[in-house]
């Protein structure tokens, strides 16, 4: 890596923060708007008050309406944060692991599986659900892993090509007979509402779920900074070849880093399962994975930043779904704004992955030693 | 400029220029303050004559590189102007210092391995013809012209990666040639190269000087100053501190003004080793494909308490035998034994187990994170290891203890064990990994050119740890290619050429036209080998001459 580029990448995590990057982002898309709509300046209103209540001074004293709102922002905001943590320890070990979405997928229906299995005993179904729904993003998550680490596959190939078998894997399953009978639609059974989390709030999905998250944050900071397994991935990420001289090994921190990541992506579906949605249709949008990857591209891979820009990002993207119900502006404006700030992310963090292409070479190279040295010996 | 005109800022930055107009290139006060807050360059005034050799000298961190960067458009000065030819030029990139004809060889060399020499001479200014680059077969032809032009052989059609160090820098400059530079600048040009090399280095050097060319070389080695600079500047901690003709100072004098005080003459007074082996190497062979190998029976012993010296021009079998015995590669026969214990074959862990410390000689690109912090590269031996982690938790009191500890027997700068590895320069990097690999108590140090590139204080430290461990009772293997270092350090010295030892010498036969006759291979002893007198090898020991 050239040291003007090591430079530039660093100036651009100073600077680049988060209000920047949003503001150049919307600023691309008002002027989207501003082609496209006739009333461009409501349409940015909504998008960007939308989500927030209203307010209303009455005769009763204060009066809140559209809180619902704000509750959707709060359950987005959940969902997208162990999504973005999930697709962050990939990057922490330069792995560019975009599994999440089929992890995601494939956790929530093993939660939901589970739950209705062992509906009536809550004491081992809620805890066996959660181990489900970790254990099967975590596997899933670790099957690209092995394959960059053995066979030297590009990881983005990998996870993109498994999240379409996921999907339809999730979807062969309820089509075929993990299903109510006479729903009317194809959708999963009830989850019995012994193993659903409670809403702190009545009339909401925010539940206990809203303290995994700091939780999830701890311990994702924890991984990285304060363990070993954080330490190897650092240094591979870092300096493959220099992990290599000094004895770290190469193969574990890659393997481990997307399988981790897959648990949290695995957490993130308990949290659509067994709080969101309670029964999952046949027809659940995949995509929200790489909506993980916007929100760790935001936080610049800081744990500690990830919930401020899962929020911003559910705000805005509540804020749209209002516009498009509203104004003659789609919601897919907000694909516009995500682009951008994919975008404004792009250069530097391409810059990063140069690394991540030294390692593979390292590791295609020692496979070929060991390949003539094993030919050797037969010779 | 008249001396008078600079008026009291003499007292601190004497102007070391000639009164002479025929300047091809001149720093007229330059001052550079760096974001971190580091004044590089303090009202800095030097001119460069064309047809003469400039040496601009210094330790790592005077500000010499800076300099040189200002002179290419790499850096911006804060104040004060670069003249080129008389007129003041504004250089905002390497693109206008190229087009003003000056030329830049780096002291890291970088060229794409993978590459022709003919592609990476063209590269970025490849021979086009509307708009499409024409053939390989053009690209060769010009390189060709190019290299008879000047004088400096290369095959043009050979990859790079398959080249010596030696060549692939004579590479650069032909790469710096090509835009027909009137001056040319060489950052430490003989940092990689073996004596030989330089010496051909410098013939080329003097040879371009002669055809009207100025030529800068960064430099702290006083010995070759001496020999090929016609004039030279000497700075210290950003400022110019003297300057002139290298005849009229000595030898003292000189390594008075490049370090700023009167060092003690390093004295590594050599103890009476033992004489039982701690490290045992035999018959190790390292072939890779259908080519020569690059290691071939090589049998040495190290005794604890003693220093192992190779001489070698690079690319002599050094590099393999030194991975073969940290465990990154797999000899192919033949096996080493660190006090009884096999460590080569296994990996590097089981090396680093065994008691293998390394100190690698590319160690910019392998022997550090520089995203990391400079503590957790101070960790990177036995982060795994009680009490540096437990159940897989890592005690971040323990590494900064650690990190402390060593910054301050060591003396590494910054002494902050949060800066990131990558801020520090090049001399405090490997001060930490000596010092991460010393720390580690190993039973054998591998040392591949330990000091190179590092100044003049920086490398008696150094040379002062590795001698403490050495009467700790390790065993070290140490290589370089300036034979001082190996004179004043080594117990014994094989010679290795073309993957074999050539000849070996115990410390009261070192002969520096001995040595070289062997590394040259022109005096090869096909019985030599590196083991220990004591176990029946006595006629190995003499460095003889071929018949």
């Amino acid at each position: 890596m050239s040291e003007i580029s090591r430079v530039g990448r660093d100036r651009l995590s100073e600077r680049g923060n988060l209000a920047l990057v949003i503001a150049i982002a919307l600023a691309c898309g008002f002027v989207l708007t501003l082609l496209t709509s006739a009333q461009p300046l409501r349409a940015f209103h909504v998008l960007l008050t939308g989500a927030m209540p209203e307010i209303r001074w009455s005769a009763q004293g204060i009066e809140f309406s559209r809180v619902g709102r704000l509750a959707t922002v709060v359950e987005e905001t959940i969902t997208l944060s162990l999504l973005g943590l999930a697709i962050l320890i990939g990057f922490r070990a330069r792995q560019f692991s975009l599994g999440a979405d089929g992890q995601f997928f494939l956790a929530a229906l093993a939660a939901t599986f589970v739950s209705v299995k062992l509906g009536g005993i809550p004491w081992l179904g809620f805890p066996a659900a959660m181990l489900a729904a970790l254990l099967v993003g975590l596997v899933f998550g670790a099957i690209p892993g092995v394959l960059k680490a053995y066979l030297s596959c590009n990881e983005i190939v990998t996870t993109l090509m498994l999240n379409v078998v996921a999907v339809q894997l999730y979807r062969y399953v309820i089509t075929t007979g993990f299903n109510e009978a006479g729903a009317g639609f194809l959708v999963t059974p009830r989850i019995p509402a012994a193993l659903l989390f409670a809403p702190l709030i009545s009339g909401t999905a925010i539940t206990a779920f809203l303290f995994v998250v700091p939780l999830a944050v701890c311990v994702c900071w924890f991984l990285i900074n304060r363990t070993v397994i954080g330490y190897e991935m650092r240094v591979v990420a870092d300096n493959p070849w220099f992990a290599r001289q000094a004895g770290i090994p190469l193969v574990r921190p890659v393997i481990l880093s997307m399988a981790l990541g897959g648990a949290f992506a695995g957490l993130a579906g308990l949290h659509v399962s067994n709080a969101l949605l309670k029964q999952l249709p046949v027809d659940m949008s995949p995509g929200i994975g790489l909506e993980g990857l916007v929100v760790a591209l935001l936080a610049r891979n800081d744990p500690k930043i990830v919930p401020i820009a899962a929020f911003l990002y559910a705000y805005l993207k509540t804020g749209a779904q209002v516009m498009e119900r509203t104004t003659d502006v789609p919601k897919e404006m907000v694909l516009v704004i995500q682009a951008c700030i994919v975008l404004c992310f792009a250069a530097s963090t391409l810059v990063e992955f140069q690394a991540g292409t030294r390692l593979r070479d390292l590791m295609r190279r020692g496979r070929r030693k060991a390949a003539s040295k094993a030919g050797g010996e037969h010779g | 400029m008249s001396r008078a005109a600079l008026g009291p800022a003499l007292a601190q930055a004497p102007d070391t220029r000639v009164e002479s107009p025929g300047y091809a290139l001149q720093l007229e006060r330059v001052s550079k303050r760096y974001p971190n807050g580091i004044l590089a360059n303090a009202e800095v005034s030097l001119g460069i004559v064309a047809g003469e050799i400039h040496a601009i000298v210094g330790e790592n961190g005077a500000g010499k590189s800076t300099a040189l960067k200002l002179m290419y458009g790499l850096e911006r000065p804060d104040s004060g102007s670069i003249v080129i030819d008389g007129t003041p030029a504004v250089l905002r990139s390497p693109r206008d210092a190229m087009r003003l004809g000056i030329g830049l060889v780096p002291q890291h060399l970088k060229l794409v391995q993978s590459f022709t020499v003919a592609e990476n001479i063209t590269l970025g200014n490849e021979p086009c013809h509307w708009g499409f680059i024409r053939s390989k077969a053009d690209a060769l032809e010009s390189v060709e012209a190019l290299c008879a032009r000047y004088g400096l052989p290369v095959d043009a059609s050979r990859v790079v990666g398959q080249l010596a160090i030696g060549v692939q820098q004579r590479v650069e400059i032909l790469k710096a040639l090509r835009g027909k530079p009137r001056v040319l600048l060489l950052d430490e040009p003989t940092s990689l190269l073996s004596p030989q090399e330089a010496e051909a280095l410098f013939e080329s050097l003097e040879a371009l000087a002669s055809q009207g060319m100025a030529i800068v070389m960064v430099s702290h080695k006083v010995p070759e100053i001496r020999q090929v600079a016609k004039r030279f500047t000497v700075m210290r901690g950003g400022r110019v501190v003297a300057g002139g003709i290298p005849g009229d100072f000595s030898d003292e004098q000189l390594s008075e003004l490049i370090v700023g005080q009167q060092l003690p003459r390093f004295d590594a007074a050599r103890k009476k080793a033992e004489r039982a082996p701690l490290l045992q190497v035999r018959n190790l062979s390292v072939r890779t494909g259908a080519a020569k190998p690059r290691l071939a029976d090589v049998d040495l012993d190290i005794a604890a308490g003693e220093i192992l010296g190779i001489a070698g021009v690079e690319g002599s079998g050094q590099s393999a035998l030194f991975e073969v015995l940290c465990g990154l590669r797999a000899p192919t026969t033949g096996l080493a034994a660190l006090d009884g214990k096999a460590i080569s074959g296994a990996g590097v862990r089981h090396a680093r187990e065994s008691g293998v410390a390394y100190v690698p000689e590319d160690r910019m690109r392998v022997g550090f994170a520089p995203g990391l912090s400079l503590a957790e590269n101070l960790f990177s031996g036995d982060y795994f290891k009680r009490p540096q982690s437990r159940r897989g938790v890592i005690d971040p009191q323990a590494m900064a203890l650690r990190a402390r500890r060593l910054i301050a027997r060591f003396g590494i700068r910054p002494a902050d064990e949060n800066v990131s590895a990558g801020m520090l320069s090049g001399g405090n990097i490997q001060k930490a990994i000596v010092a991460r690999e010393i720390d580690a108590r190993p039973g054998l140090l591998l040392a591949a050119q330990p000091t190179r590139g590092v100044d003049i204080a920086a490398a008696q430290e150094l040379h002062a740890a590795i001698v403490a461990l050495r009467d700790s009772g390790a065993a070290i293997l140490l290589s370089s290619t300036d034979l001082g270092e190996l004179f004043t350090l080594a117990d014994r010295i094989i010679v290795l050429f073309e993957g074999r030892i050539v000849a070996h010498f115990s410390a009261e036969r070192f002969s520096q036209l001995d040595i070289g006759l062997a590394m040259t291979g022109m005096a090869i002893d096909p019985r030599a080998n590196g083991l220990l007198p004591a176990l029946g090898a006595n006629r190995a020991l003499h460095g003889t001459r071929a018949p």
